[in-house]
């Protein structure tokens, strides 16, 4: 994920230049803090979204952390995701549901 | 894709979207339940329940949700016909989901030796599974349909017929207390150095 983590760093760095409410100073560490994260859920309304984004990922404070919990998610969504229904249970479904008349084809 | 050729069309569309939810049901079955052979009885009556009631599920809106929701319910009733009322979930007290993320938590201690937070990877899956599996009900529910089935606050506001600022409660406190889980297993697992012991030595040595 590093390549993305620069890729974002690097655009967020590139808005600065834009005046007004983006950038890292829009908001105080703590602002950005308390909404980190419904930031990383992807939770905030895009304006609101693209201060709070441009502050973690320029500040150097909060920089770390920001990569921290990402990490964590990661690990939550790989130790996770690939756990799928046992073989035949799919077929075990299907049976109980032709039993109350559900039709496959 | 398989070409459907016939069959009524209120099977055919349950058929091709409540079917496919098949691995995601039975995961959240497994973290409910946590044994694996009620799990499967749950996802087989959760389809069941979805079936005769497809007329009900509103067109437009995620059918995961709608089939999460069904899961649970009948998860609940059976708890409760066994434990008659779930003590536990009464007893948490909500906060303010600003305060919870403001504090680092774990972090802070991490941020010494591992800042980017790179040991997460290196802690075994299993043992996630695990720490999942250790959080309390109402903090579980929460983080497996956030981080792990990636439904919307208001989404699982709706699975779990709470508010939306309870839902950001429970899941920033259940992320809190598995990262606070993971670590110690990284700790004691040698994952980590363990850097509680280390201040305490330092604070010796320079005594």
């Amino acid at each position: 994920m590093t390549w993305t983590d620069d890729l974002r760093r690097l655009l967020a760095r590139l808005r600065r230049g834009r005046p007004a409410e983006s950038g890292p100073e829009a908001l105080t560490c703590q602002e950005a803090a308390e909404r980190i994260f419904e930031w990383l859920d992807g939770e905030l309304d895009p304006e609101l979204a693209d201060q709070v984004g441009s502050h973690l990922e320029t500040c150097a404070r909060c920089y770390p952390r920001l990569r921290f919990e990402r990490a964590f998610r990661e690990a939550l969504t790989r130790a996770t995701k690939e756990q799928g229904a046992p073989d035949g249970l799919e077929e075990r479904v299907l049976q109980s549901l032709r039993n109350t008349g559900f039709s496959e084809n | 894709m398989r070409r459907v050729t016939s069959g009524t069309s209120r099977d055919r569309t349950f058929r091709e979207e409540a079917l496919p939810q098949l691995d995601a049901i039975y995961r959240f079955a497994l973290r409910l339940t946590r044994d694996r052979d009620r799990a499967e009885d749950l996802t087989q009556d959760t389809f069941l329940r979805a079936y005769q009631s497809w007329e009900t599920f509103t067109p437009g809106t995620r059918v995961k949700s709608w089939l999460f929701t069904i899961c649970r319910n009948l998860f609940l009733r059976r708890e409760e016909r066994s434990r008659r009322h779930r003590e536990i979930v009464s007893e948490v007290k909500e906060e303010d989901p600003r305060r919870i993320s403001r504090e680092p938590g774990i972090f802070a201690t991490a941020r010494q030796h591992d800042p980017e937070g790179a040991f997460w990877r290196e802690i075994v899956d299993d043992e996630v599974v695990r720490a999942i599996e250790n959080l309390p009900e109402e903090f579980r529910e929460a983080v497996v349909l956030s981080d792990v089935e990636d439904l919307s606050y208001n989404e699982i506001a709706e699975v779990l017929e709470l508010p939306v600022g309870t839902v950001k409660s429970r899941l920033f406190r259940g992320r809190k207390r598995l990262q606070e889980e993971l670590y110690e297993y990284a700790v004691s697992s040698g994952i980590v150095p363990d850097e509680r012991s280390r201040e305490i030595r330092e604070e010796d040595a320079n005594q």
